[in-house]
């Protein structure tokens, strides 16, 4: 008995290994294939580059403040200087340099609440999709609630109570954004509840809580791949707008929605402070965007050609 | 019909008493505001004094119920600030909020519907890519980028629009455009992929073999048919709408809900900020449940049960 | 007269995979007042064909070659307005899926007198007392009712009766019928049969019948078109084909229908399944799945040729004896 148990689990491991590479080369011939897939994936590999290596990229130091250099256009127009290729600000700072390590904050503040939503999407989702009943109940008017909040609207309120910093941005961003992943867990786990295999396990006494979020975990997977990849769009748009709004990342630390914060006094002798930002938060979410709609049509085939 | 309404009615009441309870921990959590209340110079007598007038000394437990007993009535506390109550100022406010708001709509629906009907019915011609690539940068452009950019060239370059405030049609053409963008990009997108599928049902092959115009294949029988998954979605970005708006209120100094909010959480205002939250979360839940109206009228399978 | 005349006609579409002839060489006609069935299985270009007889090829599909010849003028050539006149009116089509072939969000008079006033340029009120008429004619109890109901309430059997009632509406000269009976049940199956027979008679309609169920043939058909991968195999007389069947693919698929076998037991089916179009076999199409397949079937491909009088057959075996002869 032991024996044969073995013998599969060898025969399932090498089996998963040929389905890994063949998974991998399917992978990279449908990115090669789609066209905004690709610009998604080089978009997004490319931001995460210039976050890693901020410091070695950037010309300048992102604060170092020069009186002499305040309000130069960029290089390129009339007046320009030649080091400061999008210009400075209005303390005489680089704003190529400011964006390059404000991409750093946008990422870090992007990903680690959308981590953080999905532990809490699993959790609540698990719970409420397993234990039924009156705590099932409740969970669900939670996520109502939260749904008929406006994120940034939530946001701003737990801002205001505990303070903006990157740590506290992490954190209620992450508490805002939990309800998708909720949803799909608590979908999958009721479905899988039914199965006859847990029925069994019950029976049997063992722990099934285990048992389900063992099978939920690899069901939603590529539901929560996409959704996740679209959050971080969102989240990053989010972290701006509070930042814009002077609530979000504070000053020293670099951020796009704290630079076109500043540049929007200055809007009508020095345009270029409130536009390159902007510009980079946009580009950066159409990658992520094209990236998910791309993630998508692989894991999900019932949506191919759709959208 | 009377009587599904008043179903989703009582379901409201939970969710109001959840988002209740949330603000008000989180006010609670902020911690006593007096000190913010009174002038600096105030001695802690003071403070301590107002604070058991105010009650803000009593577990919270009580504080809670206190304050539910005063939503219930309509009370929703008092503005430190402006020293009156906060549900008059917020209402006051409303106004400007919705019309901005229902403007953005208008200019949504009126760039959105052609649109996403129009690249649908051109699937993957080079005019669809111009309209879906159109559209994923819509979405993906910040809102408050937006209406500074069209700051800048419409009002700082050219000067066709004022810069900021409300009163004129001229002052709302530039932040309901701002609004408006980024809900017509995502319906686009969404009108788009459901005329695609719409279009590929049996009933429109039927229209066709009846010899009806294109466009009566698209309008009447793909369009409506269209909506419902729009409507449905839409419905549900409401609260994306509001959140939008308060943003771009701030960028236009639009004197509307938004701008009240902010400064009442730069100032820690936390009546206004409640009464606020509350207001916006109850225009979310009566948007959503129109959408389910209007559901119900577009779609004749559904029964009122 | 011939009331259509199917000339040569292909149809193909291009997909990412390359191009699908679906529709690949076929001819056929259409008298007045005559059935014409065309069998196959699924997948042997069955709908295409009706489609691109009603124009109703999108992209990426096209009719690459060919002519249609309507009452004697080209439907390939004629303006798209042009055709919209004779769509619906003058020839009209109805489909497999009644649950899914009427629009759930008007009512069947919404839909039923939409066409009587396209067509026959009349007001609200008579298009109205029309489309009652219209289903009462095809037996539809409490018409006045049925109206101005959804389409959901009905079952599948009255909504194929409300979409032969649309159909007729405005006395086509040809109707094209596309497994009108196949999602029905058995009984269901009957009635509607009967009921298409008997108003094609009234009004000497001819009927282009598509089927894959040789029971449907023998109750309905004059003359039958088979077809297989995108061609005409057989064509020729119901009565001929019933009781001389030539193209090995015909005898299959008599073999295959219990009532047309005499012996119980030996009832088979055909081997394999139809080729896909990107991966047809050389020679003739049929070649892999013929009990009969010699070697010329391997290699190259049989014309279609008339071996007695008005019965046509594609194969092999019949063009070497008349080689012979
Ligand atoms: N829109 C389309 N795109 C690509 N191939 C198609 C399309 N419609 C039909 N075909 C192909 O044409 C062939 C014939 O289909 P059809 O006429 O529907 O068969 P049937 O005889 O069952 O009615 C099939 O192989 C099908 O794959
Ligand atoms: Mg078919």
């Amino acid at each position: 008995m032991s024996a044969n148990l073995q013998s599969h689990t060898v025969d399932s491991h090498t089996d998963v290994k040929i389905k890994k590479t063949n998974a991998l080369t399917r992978w990279t011939k449908s990115l090669v294939n789609s066209k905004t897939g690709t610009v998604g994936f080089i978009i997004v590999l490319f931001v995460c580059l210039v976050a890693a290596f901020a410091n070695h990229l950037a010309p300048h130091d992102p604060a170092a403040i020069n009186p002499a250099k305040m309000l130069k256009p960029p290089s390129w127009l009339e007046g320009g200087e030649k080091e400061y290729f999008l210009g400075t600000d209005n303390l005489g700072r680089d704003i190529l340099s400011r964006i390059i390590y404000g991409s750093r904050v946008s990422l870090l503040v992007g990903i680690s609440s959308v981590i953080l939503a999905g532990i809490i999407g699993i959790v609540v989702g698990l719970s409420s999709g397993y234990y039924g009943g009156w705590l099932d109940t409740i969970l669900m008017r939670i996520v109502d609630s939260f749904l008929s909040i406006p994120n940034i609207l939530f946001a701003l309120v737990f801002l205001t109570v505990f303070g903006p910093s990157v740590p506290t941005l992490i954190v209620v961003l992450g508490v805002t954004n939990w309800v998708a992943y909720a949803r799909i867990v608590r979908g999958e786990t009721l479905s899988i509840k039914e199965r006859e295999f847990v029925r069994a396990a019950k029976s049997l006494g063992v722990r099934n809580v285990t048992i389900i979020s063992r099978h939920v975990l690899p069901n939603v997977i590529s539901s929560f791949i996409v959704i996740s990849t679209l959050s971080v769009a969102t989240t990053i748009i989010l972290e701006a707008s509070l930042s814009f709004l002077g609530l979000g990342v504070q000053p020293p630390t670099v951020s796009w929605g704290g630079i076109l914060s500043d540049g929007r006094d200055y809007l009508a002798t020095s345009w270029w402070l409130a536009t390159f930002p902007g510009v980079a938060i946009t580009v950066t979410v159409l990658g992520i965007i094209f990236l998910g709609d791309w993630l998508r049509d692989v894991l999900d085939p019932r949506s191919q050609g759709r959208s | 019909m009377i009587k599904f309404l008043f179903k989703r009615i009582l379901e409201f009441i939970p969710v109001l008493i959840i988002i209740s309870f949330i603000v008000f921990s989180l006010v609670f959590v902020a911690g006593n505001p007096v000190a913010l209340m009174l002038p600096e110079d105030a001695s802690q007598e003071d403070i301590e004094r107002l604070t058991v007038a105010l009650g803000l000394d009593q577990p919270f437990i009580v504080q809670y119920g206190k304050y539910m007993l005063g939503l219930i009535q309509g009370d929703f506390g008092r503005s430190f600030r402006y020293n009156t109550d906060a549900l008059p100022l917020v209402l006051e406010r409303l106004p400007a909020t919705l019309e901005l708001a229902a403007a953005s709509m208008v200019i949504a629906i009126i760039i959105a519907i052609p649109l996403g009907v129009w690249s649908a019915t051109r699937k993957n011609t080079s005019m669809d890519l111009l309209a879906t690539g159109g559209a994923v940068i819509g979405k993906a452009m910040p809102n408050f980028w937006l209406g500074i950019m069209l700051i800048l060239l419409f009002s700082v370059t050219l000067g066709w629009f004022p810069v900021s405030g409300r009163g004129t049609m001229a002052h709302l053409v530039l932040p309901a455009i701002t609004l408006g963008t980024g809900i017509a990009a995502e319906m686009t997108r969404l009108i788009r992929s459901s005329m695609v599928e719409i279009l590929s049902q049996d009933y429109v092959r039927t229209a066709k073999s009846k010899g009806l115009r294109d466009f009566f294949v698209v309008y009447k029988h793909a369009f409506r048919n269209s909506l419902i998954p729009v409507v449905t979605i839409t419905a549900l970005q409401t609260s994306t709408l509001v959140g939008g708006a308060l943003i771009t209120e701030t960028v236009f100094s639009w004197p509307g809900l938004g701008q009240l909010l902010i400064q009442a959480v730069n100032t820690r205002d936390m009546a206004i900020v409640q009464a606020s939250v509350f207001i916006i979360a109850i225009l979310v839940i009566l948007m959503n449940l129109l959408a389910d109206i209007i559901y119900r009228i577009l779609d004749p399978r559904i029964k009122y049960s | 007269m011939a009331v259509l005349n199917v000339e040569d006609l292909h149809t193909y579409f291009k997909t990412e995979h390359g191009i699908v002839p679906s529709v690949n060489g076929v001819s056929f006609e259409v008298k007045e007042g005559e059935t014409l069935a065309i069998v196959g299985e699924s997948g042997s270009g069955k709908s295409v064909t009706s489609l691109s007889i009603m124009g109703l090829i999108d992209a990426p599909g096209k009719v690459e070659k060919g002519s249609i010849l309507f009452e004697g003028s080209d439907l390939t050539k004629i303006g798209k307005k042009e055709y919209r006149k004779l769509r619906g009116n003058e020839i009209a089509m109805i489909f497999q899926e009644p649950l899914t072939s009427l629009n759930p969000l008007f009512t069947i008079g919404n839909q039923l007198s939409e066409s009587i006033k396209l067509h026959q340029k009349v007001d609200k009120k008579t298009a109205r007392v029309k489309s009652v008429e219209m289903l009462r004619h095809v037996g539809i109890p409490r018409a006045e009712k049925v109206f101005n109901s959804y389409p959901h309430t009905l079952s599948g059997g009255m909504r194929q009766r409300v979409m032969i009632a649309m159909a007729l509406s405005c006395n086509p000269k040809l109707l094209i019928a596309d497994e009108p009976t196949t999602a029905l049940d058995v009984t269901i199956q009957a009635q509607i049969l009967e009921l298409m027979k008997k108003l094609a008679k009234e009004h000497s309609t001819a009927i282009l019948l598509i089927t894959h169920d040789l029971g449907v043939v023998a109750e309905m058909a004059d003359k039958v078109v088979v077809m297989y991968a995108g061609q005409v195999v057989e064509y020729t007389d119901v009565y001929t084909l019933f009781s001389n069947p030539k193209h090995p693919y015909t005898k299959g698929l008599l073999n295959s229908t219990p009532k047309f076998h005499e012996i119980e037991e030996e009832l088979e089916s055909i081997k394999g399944t139809v080729p896909t179009p990107t991966n047809m076999p050389k020679g003739c199409k049929f070649n892999p799945r013929c009990p009969f397949a010699m070697d010329v079937c391997t290699m190259n491909e049989p014309a279609l040729n008339e071996t007695s009088y008005d019965h046509k057959v594609r194969c092999w075996l019949y063009e070497e004896k008349e080689a012979v002869i």
